[in-house]
């Protein structure tokens, strides 16, 4: 079926491509995402939802013990595959101003 | 030890919180709940922890809070969508004909299975079969304009009563009026001294209607006046007894004995009456006036004329006196009678608010086979087929779910119901087969909007839907004009095929 062309090949909303960026960046869980990127709620998680999806992203819970010690309920982290960074890179010629908005962790940490 | 008030506040949105992420994950499948609600509920930790760190927080960080959380149903939704779009089923039944019949059969399933449960439906739907005699007329002065006031005085009615009539084979009396009840006697847990309307009447009255109430005592001029109560009165004022039979009940002048109770709107009369008594003799029906309400012989009926008939009868003063015989079924439409009034006032006002037309012009010359067009015509008569009785159930559920209104509320609220169901749903069945394919009888979908009516002049603006079946476009104006007043179809020919490699209909 021609629904699912190839990942690389995949045309990414802008709100998509903001997202995957973010995660690149270092921003890996939901509320950070919305944080970085001034997202709603609303926006950021069944977007998330939908890259998880198509194997842009996957998540994996954090360990319990790390939770438990930190007195806090334990949370998802996001993370790109490698379909889903040939992808951002696809985007970022898309949408050439998506590195200037949301620097990658390594560009911040320079 | 007090909570502090902002220890209160905290507790307060905390819960608040929950509660929305509580709600929203109950449109999340329930296989994925579970693992949705925890992510949700570690992010909204640290949300919080965002907002208020130390519990103390503006009302704008509340107000981000609100939102993040309200954000959990649009996602909720999202997988639930996407859950959906995983099924084939569902996947394939979009749009159908099938999908939307069942949709109809479902509402037409639970209208009906409310009708059975709600109680006062039920007790109304138990009167059906007893249908008002059509040869019952009340009678009243031809001066008076409503049933509203009693005009027949006893004394007119004994001599009525006394004499043999050539239209008329029995008469009763009835008058109501407010009594106090004096004294509890019963031990019940009723108010003391409450006022009834009680409705003093002739022992032939419960027979000429209808009604299978038998008084438990024969009427000798020396009995005890018997009462039958009302149903409501007798779970309001009496708590339901079961033993109420036989109950004296003292009023300010006399005492009654209780015969039974009557059902709730059984009797087709004006007025609320809460007690029936039948004092032994007619001689003691003393009101000044009252209602009579009279059995036609055959030679009667034939005198009627629109549910009434003209009466010229002698005063005992030798005077003549004009009066007028109604219907009781006039006074007391069936509730299948006002669903018709109500559904043909509907349809009648239909054209206001829609085009009763079903767009079926093309833009070329194609047209659909005589198969294709019965198979088109036939899903549009069952969906009225089926709209119908939803109708009509509903607006029985609406108007006799809650007894609280009375017959004439509930008569009011039929009628209104029964209307605009009727009215916007026709429009929703016109619209909806607007919308389908003279081929394969989906919905159309994917609009897409053309032009802006308010930017172009003399160019087409409109939308276009597409058959996902690949056979037809549909082309439907903004604003109608000359050239193009209506909806119109494009029959899509094997050059578009490509752009439906995944439907599931073939372009015949």
């Amino acid at each position: 079926m021609a629904r699912d062309p190839k990942p690389t090949d995949q045309k990414l909303s802008h709100t998509a491509a903001m997202i995957l960026q973010a995660l690149d960046a270092g921003f890996v869980y939901g509320f950070s995402i919305m944080e970085m990127t001034g997202l709603p709620s609303g926006t950021v998680y069944p977007a998330m939802r939908r890259l998880e999806r198509d194997a842009l992203i996957r998540s994996q819970w954090e360990r319990q013990s790390i939770a438990d010690a930190e007195q806090r309920p334990p949370r998802k982290y996001y993370k790109l595959t490698a379909a889903g960074k040939s992808t951002l890179e696809s985007s970022r010629k898309r949408y050439p101003l998506l590195e200037r908005l949301i620097p990658s962790e390594e560009a911040r940490t320079v | 030890m007090k909570p502090s008030p902002r220890n209160l506040i905290t507790h307060l949105r905390s819960l608040s919180h929950s509660g929305l992420l509580l709600g929203a994950s109950l449109l999340v499948p329930a296989n994925q709940r579970a693992e949705w609600r925890r992510e949700w509920r570690g992010e909204l930790w640290h949300v919080q922890q965002s907002c208020a760190p130390g519990g103390a927080c503006g009302w704008q960080d509340e107000r981000a809070m609100a939102a993040f959380c309200l954000g959990a149903f649009q996602d909720a939704l999202c997988i639930r969508r996407s859950n959906f779009e995983n099924k084939p089923f569902f996947a394939q039944s979009s749009g159908t004909p099938g999908r939307c019949l069942l949709a109809l059969l479902t509402m037409l399933a639970a209208a009906y299975a409310l009708a059975l449960w709600l109680p006062g439906v039920a007790a109304e739907r138990g009167l059906w079969p007893r249908k008002v005699s059509p040869n019952l007329v009340f009678i009243e002065r031809a001066t008076s304009h409503s049933l509203s006031a009693p005009s027949i005085t006893p004394r007119q009615f004994r001599s009525w009563e006394g004499r043999r009539q050539k239209y008329f084979d029995a008469f009763a009396f009835f008058s109501v009026s407010a009594e106090q009840v004096a004294s509890p006697s019963t031990g019940l847990d009723r108010k003391a001294n409450t006022a009834l309307n009680v409705a003093r009447a002739s022992a032939n009255l419960f027979t000429l209607l209808g009604l299978s109430v038998h008084l438990t005592n024969p009427l000798l001029p020396d009995a005890m006046p018997e009462i039958v109560l009302s149903e409501r009165t007798w779970k309001t004022q009496f708590a339901a007894d079961p033993h109420i039979a036989g109950t004296i009940v003292r009023f300010v002048d006399r005492s009654a004995r209780v015969a039974g109770v009557a059902p709730d709107g059984s009797l087709a009369l004006p007025g609320r009456v809460d007690a029936w008594e039948f004092p032994p003799s007619a001689g003691q029906l003393d009101p000044p006036f009252g209602y009579v309400v009279a059995h036609l012989t055959d030679e009667g009926k034939a005198e009627m004329w629109a549910n009434r008939v003209a009466i010229n009868a002698s005063q005992p003063d030798g005077t003549e006196d004009d009066l007028l015989g109604i219907a009781i079924e006039e006074w007391r439409p069936s509730p299948i009678n006002l669903y018709l009034f109500a559904v043909l006032l509907g349809l009648l006002a239909l054209p206001a608010i829609t085009t009763v037309s079903l767009g079926e012009s093309s833009l070329d010359s194609q047209q659909t086979s005589w198969w294709r067009k019965l198979v088109r015509w036939s899903f549009f008569s069952t969906k009225i087929g089926l709209l119908f009785p939803i109708i009509y159930f509903v607006s029985f559920d609406l108007a006799y779910g809650d007894r609280s209104l009375g017959r004439e509320g509930a008569i009011y609220i039929q009628l209104i119901s029964t209307f605009s169901l009727c009215l916007f749903g026709m429009r929703w069945v016109l619209k909806d087969q607007r919308q389908r394919c003279p081929v394969c009888v989906r919905t159309v979908c994917h609009p897409a909007h053309v032009g802006q009516a308010s930017w172009t002049f003399l160019d087409w603006n409109g939308t276009e839907m597409v058959c996902m079946g690949g056979h037809t476009m549909l082309h439907v104006p903004s604003l109608p004009t000359s050239w193009f007043g209506s909806q119109r179809w494009l029959y899509l020919d094997t050059s578009w095929q490509f752009l439906f490699a995944g439907s599931t209909r073939p372009i015949p």
